[in-house]
Order: C-alpha cells, then sequence, then structure tokens
C-alpha cells in the first residue's frame, strides 16, 4: 500500500556534481533528475562509486551541486544560505547514517531528542515523544545508556528515532543496515517501514542491501552518476 | 545561537573524552604552575636583592638635600634643624612599616696606609642604629664592628684592607675635602675588617663614627642621608608618598624611594625583570601551542562527530562554538587546577627556600648593583602576580582555542561525514 499522496517531498533538475581533481575531475552525479513523492520508500542501488551517498547529500543539503537545482518540499535549496539550509535540516530532513553517528557524549534519550532540543521544545514534551518512540522501537530501558554501551542494532535504531522524532518531512537513510545483521535489519526496516505508514514520512534509502530493495516501493539505480534505471516495485516503470 | 545546549554539549566532551582533556589540560596546568613557581621564585630573589642592596645603602626610603643626589657633595648636606625635622616626619609614619632609620655622613674621599692610597667612599654612621638597619656589622671577617663609644675608629673591606697592607689595630689616614673647602686629613685605627662580596662595598667602604666624620669634616650635627628600612619593598611607594606629604614645604629636604635612590639597582632588577619576562613569553608561547595542538587534533580526529552536528542542523558558527567552549572549560579547569599546583609546589617543597648555591663559583657571582642575592631563595607570593599569570594563561589558552573552532566551523560537512573515525 502506497501512503505517497502525490505532492513532492523532493525534486531535482539537471543536479551535477563534480569534485575538482587534478588530472581529470571527478564527475560523481551527472544531470540527475527525480521527483520523489511525500510518504514515498525510495532505495537508491548501485555500485560502490556509483553515487548513492553524493546524491544523499545534495539532497540533505550536506553539500551543493556543481549545476542544477534540487527542491526540498517546494524550496530550491542550490542558492540557500548555509544558516537557512542548517534550519531546514533542522526541521523538515532527518537523517540515518551508515555508521550510526551517534553523538559518543549524549546518552541514547539525549541523542534521540537532540534535534528537538535544537528547535526549542519543552524537555516534558521531548521525553514523552522520545519514550513513546523507543517503546514502539523496542528501546525502552535504554534511555540512560550512551552509545558506547549499545549494540550496533540498539545504536542505529536511537540513530533512527533521533531522525524521525522531528516528524520530518523527508528521512535520508545512507546504508542504513550495513552494519546490522539479518534480523537487526529486518528489525529496523520494519520500524521504518511503520514509520513511513503511520507518520507519512518520506524515506531515501542508498543501500546494497537486497533486503532493503525488495522493500522499496520505488528502486532508483545508479552507476557512474547517473540514474540508469527507476523503477516502481509494482512493476511500473517511468525510465531513466 | 544556542549556547546553553552548545556548552552543555562542550562540557561534556571535555568530561568524556578524559584522556584527551587531562593531555591538553596538563600542558597548561604544568605551564601555570611553572610560572607561578618561576615569578615567585624571581619575587624572592628580588625581595633579597632590594633588601640586601637598601640595608647596605640608603635605605628603601632616603632622605636628602635637594641636590645630593646628583652632586654627591658634602655641600649639599642637610643641616642639624633639618633633620631633626626628617627625624620628626620619619617618627610619625603610620602603621609599623619602618623597622629601622639611621643617618648617614658620606663623603668621597682617599684612604692612604705606608704602603698605598686608594679612592674610597668614607660613610660616617651611628654604630647603634647601623647595627639595626644593615648587616654589615655581622659580616666580620677579622675584629669587630664600631661601637658607640669609639672615636678614631673605622670599620673597613677585606680588598681595601689587603690593598693598603692593612689589619686590625693598623693606623691610616683617610683625607677629603671638608665643609670648608679645605682638604682635611684624618687618622683612624682598623677596628675591624668586613666581607661582603660585593666588589665595590670591599673595595672601597669604610665605616668610621658619624661624630668623627662630623669633626673632620666641620660639619657640626649633619647628615648627607638618613635612611628609613621598611617590612617590605612593596610599602615604599606608600612611605614616600606619607613623608613628602608630611615635608611638603621643606625645601631643604627631598624624600626618594629606593628605585630613584638607587638607579644601578632599578636598572638591574628590570633587566633581570626583562629576562623574566623573555622566559614567561618563551613559556606562553609553549603552553599555547601545546593548548592549540591538542585541540586542533581533538578537531580533526573528531570531524565526523562535528560534522554530523551539521547535519542535525547546527549551523557552522555553532560547531565552532562548541570548540571554542570546550577551549574555554579546559583552560578555567586547568587554570585553576595549574594555580593550586604551582602554590602548592612552591609552598611544600620551597617555603624554606630554594639554595642555589652549587651552581655559582663564588659569592661574588651573586652580588650586583649594590646587592647580594642569597644563593638560598625563599619564594614570595603575590596575589597580583599570581593573578596576572593567571590572566595571562586564560587569554592564551582562549586564544590558542580560535583557530581550531575557525577549522571546524569550516568544516565540510559531506567530507567530514566520510571521516573514518
Amino acid at each position: 500500500m502506497s501512503t505517497s499522496n502525490g505532492t513532492l517531498a523532493v525534486r531535482t533538475k539537471d543536479v551535477w556534481k563534480i569534485y575538482p581533481q587534478e588530472p581529470n575531475p571527478v564527475k560523481a552525479v551527472r544531470g540527475v533528475s527525480l521527483e520523489i513523492e511525500s510518504g514515498d520508500f525510495v532505495a537508491m542501488a548501485g555500485p560502490s562509486g556509483s553515487g548513492k551517498t553524493t546524491v544523499l547529500n545534495l539532497l540533505g543539503g550536506l553539500t551543493r551541486p556543481t549545476e542544477g537545482s534540487i527542491w526540498i518540499g517546494g524550496d530550491e535549496i542550490t542558492s540557500m544560505p548555509d544558516k537557512a539550509l542548517a534550519r531546514l535540516r533542522l526541521e523538515r530532513i532527518g537523517f540515518v547514517f551508515q555508521a550510526y553517528n551517534l553523538l559518543p557524549v549524549l546518552s541514547a534519550m539525549e541523542n534521540a531528542e537532540f534535534t528537538l532540543l535544537l528547535r526549542g521544545v519543552p524537555a516534558s514534551e521531548r521525553h514523552k515523544r522520545v519514550r513513546a518512540l523507543f517503546d514502539e522501537m523496542g528501546l525502552e530501558g535504554l534511555e540512560d545508556r550512551f552509545p558506547g554501551k549499545l549494540s550496533g542494532g540498539q545504536q542505529q535504531r536511537v540513530a533512527v528515532a533521533r531522525a524521525v522524532v522531528g516528524e520530518p518531512a523527508l528521512v535520508l537513510a545512507d546504508e542504513p543496515t550495513a552494519n546490522l545483521d539479518s534480523v537487526a535489519s529486518s528489525a529496523l526496516l520494519d520500524i521504518m517501514e511503520r514509520l513511513n505508514r503511520e507518520h507519512g514520512t518520506t524515506f531515501v534509502f542508498s543501500t546494497h542491501d537486497p533486503r532493503v530493495m525488495a522493500r522499496a516501493r520505488r528502486l532508483i539505480t545508479l552507476v557512474d552518476g547517473e540514474i540508469s534505471t527507476d523503477v516502481r516495485q509494482n512493476h511500473e516503470t517511468s525510465g531513466a | 545561537m544556542r549556547f546553553r545546549i552548545l556548552f552543555k554539549l562542550a562540557a561534556r566532551s571535555v568530561g568524556r573524552n578524559a584522556r584527551r582533556s587531562a593531555l591538553t589540560a596538563a600542558a597548561m596546568v604544568l605551564g601555570l604552575a611553572l610560572l607561578i613557581f618561576s615569578r615567585s621564585l624571581a619575587e624572592g630573589a628580588h625581595e633579597q636583592w632590594v633588601t640586601s642592596a637598601v640595608r647596605m645603602g640608603s635605605g628603601h626610603v632616603a632622605i636628602q638635600e635637594p641636590s645630593y643626589l646628583v652632586s654627591g657633595k658634602l655641600e649639599h648636606r642637610i643641616g642639624a634643624k633639618a633633620y631633626q625635622r626628617a627625624l620628626n616626619a620619619v617618627a610619625a609614619v603610620a602603621g609599623d612599616r619602618v623597622v629601622a632609620h639611621a643617618p648617614r655622613l658620606t663623603v668621597t674621599g682617599l684612604a692612604s696606609s705606608a704602603s698605598s692610597a686608594l679612592p674610597v667612599r668614607v660613610e660616617g654612621v651611628d654604630p647603634d642604629g647601623e647595627r639595626i638597619f644593615s648587616d654589615l656589622d655581622e659580616k666580620v671577617v677579622d675584629g669587630r664592628y664600631l661601637q658607640p663609644d669609639d672615636r678614631l675608629h673605622a670599620y673597613i673591606g677585606v680588598e681595601l684592607a689587603r690593598r693598603l697592607g692593612l689589619k686590625v689595630g693598623n693606623r691610616f689616614v683617610l683625607t677629603a675635602q671638608s665643609a670648608s673647602g679645605d682638604v682635611e686629613g684624618q687618622l683612624v685605627r682598623v677596628a675591624g675588617i668586613f666581607k661582603t662580596a660585593i666588589p665595590e662595598m670591599d673595595e672601597g667602604l669604610i665605616h668610621i663614627p658619624i661624630e668623627t666624620a662630623r669633626e673632620w669634616l666641620g660639619t657640626p650635627g649633619a647628615i648627607t642621608t638618613h635612611a628609613v628600612l621598611l617590612k617590605s619593598s612593596r610599602d615604599t611607594d606608600g612611605v614616600v608618598e606619607e613623608l613628602q606629604d608630611r615635608l611638603a614645604g621643606d625645601s631643604d629636604l627631598r624624600v626618594l624611594g629606593w628605585r630613584e635612590a638607587s638607579p644601578e639597582l632599578d636598572s638591574a632588577l628590570r633587566m633581570d625583570d626583562y629576562g623574566d619576562y623573555v622566559f614567561h613569553s618563551i613559556l606562553f608561547a609553549i603552553v599555547a601551542l601545546a593548548i592549540m595542538n591538542a585541540v586542533m587534533m581533538s578537531v580533526l580526529g573528531r570531524r565526523r562527530e562535528f560534522g554530523v552536528l551539521q547535519a542535525l542542523g547546527l549551523t557552522g558558527a555553532e560547531t565552532g562554538w562548541v570548540v571554542f567552549g570546550e577551549g574555554l572549560f579546559l583552560t578555567v579547569a586547568s587554570g585553576a587546577v595549574g594555580m593550586a599546583l604551582g602554590f602548592l609546589f612552591t609552598w611544600v617543597f620551597f617555603r624554606d627556600g630554594l639554595d642555589f648555591s652549587g651552581i655559582a663559583e663564588s659569592e661574588s657571582a651573586w652580588a650586583s648593583a649594590g646587592g647580594i642575592v642569597d644563593p638560598v631563595i625563599v619564594p614570595i607570593f603575590h596575589s597580583s602576580q599570581v593573578l596576572l599569570s593567571l590572566y595571562f594563561t586564560l587569554i592564551i589558552g582562549t586564544l590558542a582555542s580560535i583557530y581550531p573552532a575557525m577549522r571546524a566551523s569550516k568544516l565540510d560537512v559531506a567530507e567530514a561525514m566520510k571521516f573514518d573515525q
């Protein structure tokens, strides 16, 4: 069942990312144009070096394109000032990283509530929302543990909680299951699917994992920085 | 700017990365502790030096005729009435800052024996008063110091005695220009010989009773300097000011602090201070580089962490503030510990003094500018110096954190996220 609602969460138009490098500049992303509807559950696949992570970084405003334009929920971010871009990331985008990237100096609860803290949400509200998510994700009782005392699967679930606790319109996940075993991967995908289904959050993954690809409703394949295939898992294909 | 959150992150980071924080703090702690120890030792040496010089010279405070400092001539002496006014003013100085005061009638002349004649500085002194004021009586190597009922006795330096071929009991002649302008001679007998290790004193200073000097030079009741010894050299400015106020309308008298009365000592101390400042500047530079290196390494080693902070919504500037805050926390904590350690180290190990006698070839190596520093230097703490050291350390720590903070603020987030921690 698709939860896409017809409005666009992401749009890119002829986006290029070229890293100046002697003697030959590296063209990491070559003219990528795509539209992702709100509430979609999209996987980007492709071999190493195909540009998956770079595309996610571009969509998240972590790096700026060499050419082309990117819109997040209707706002063009390519020329957005750094401060406004930081604000947009804080309020509208959640990130999940392959290496979890929890802040080592904060507890699980503090990591998960970090974006709410930055947004000035009162402590009682923050704790309520994080506890609800922790219960939902099987993290209850781990609130006060620091990242070093959590398993990989637990850390990644905390990272997902951190990404979705602020109810962003878009969650960008860079190989979220790469460091997890099959059980933890499956559990994490269940959680993300449920969040997508119940909260309408748009998820965009980069992945090598066939299980993630299989569960995505849309599978985009990148090769050498270009979109090679773009497939609806209900077998609807929109072409490259 | 969300300073509360940023500083919370900074404080947590300092606390959670204990080994890194400890290494960074160690540089500052050692630097500040060394600074406090070194300053307190320098202060102790200076105080000894000043005390020695003023006790053998014209005191912390000298009262003279206004032209005497420049001319050094007997014609610019203080008469009996003006001397009494000076005595009254000194007696009225508030508190217990004045330890002793003594009159001096000083003249330059010639000392002649059967074998030689040498230029000398003859000081007419009050033997009782001088015993309290100066420690020259303790430097006797043969014979004795002057006594109140001595008339034609002299107390001379060991080198002068050697050059003139004099021993205790020998007689010799002093010659100088008297108040009348004539050259007058005075026969005296060696009562004692002293050794100070200060060459200019051992070679050219003679003490005789002040009454003998007055009769010889035709200056009844006169003095050239009334020397005042204080409890601490730090009291000098206050006492000078007070005496200047009390003697404001007296055109026959001028009140001088030791820096003015002994410019050579002042210059020597300033030179020594300059050397200290150079040493401390090098120390500060080393501490600053150590802090900058440690904070910088911490930034470079945590690029991914700072990248995550920015990915989650912190601005570059806010990330820089986190790093700056870490430097600030380390600086404040290290400053406090360093200060305590500096005090403790100096107090526990060196409160009775640090003995440097093993590193000097002779006693005279410790003598300079009319004073001598005891090879056993007792450190002295002055709160102003300690606060200044702390203040500079805090500034250095703060400045050293700026560059790493700027680097963190200008981080390329996407590149930082690739960084393998």
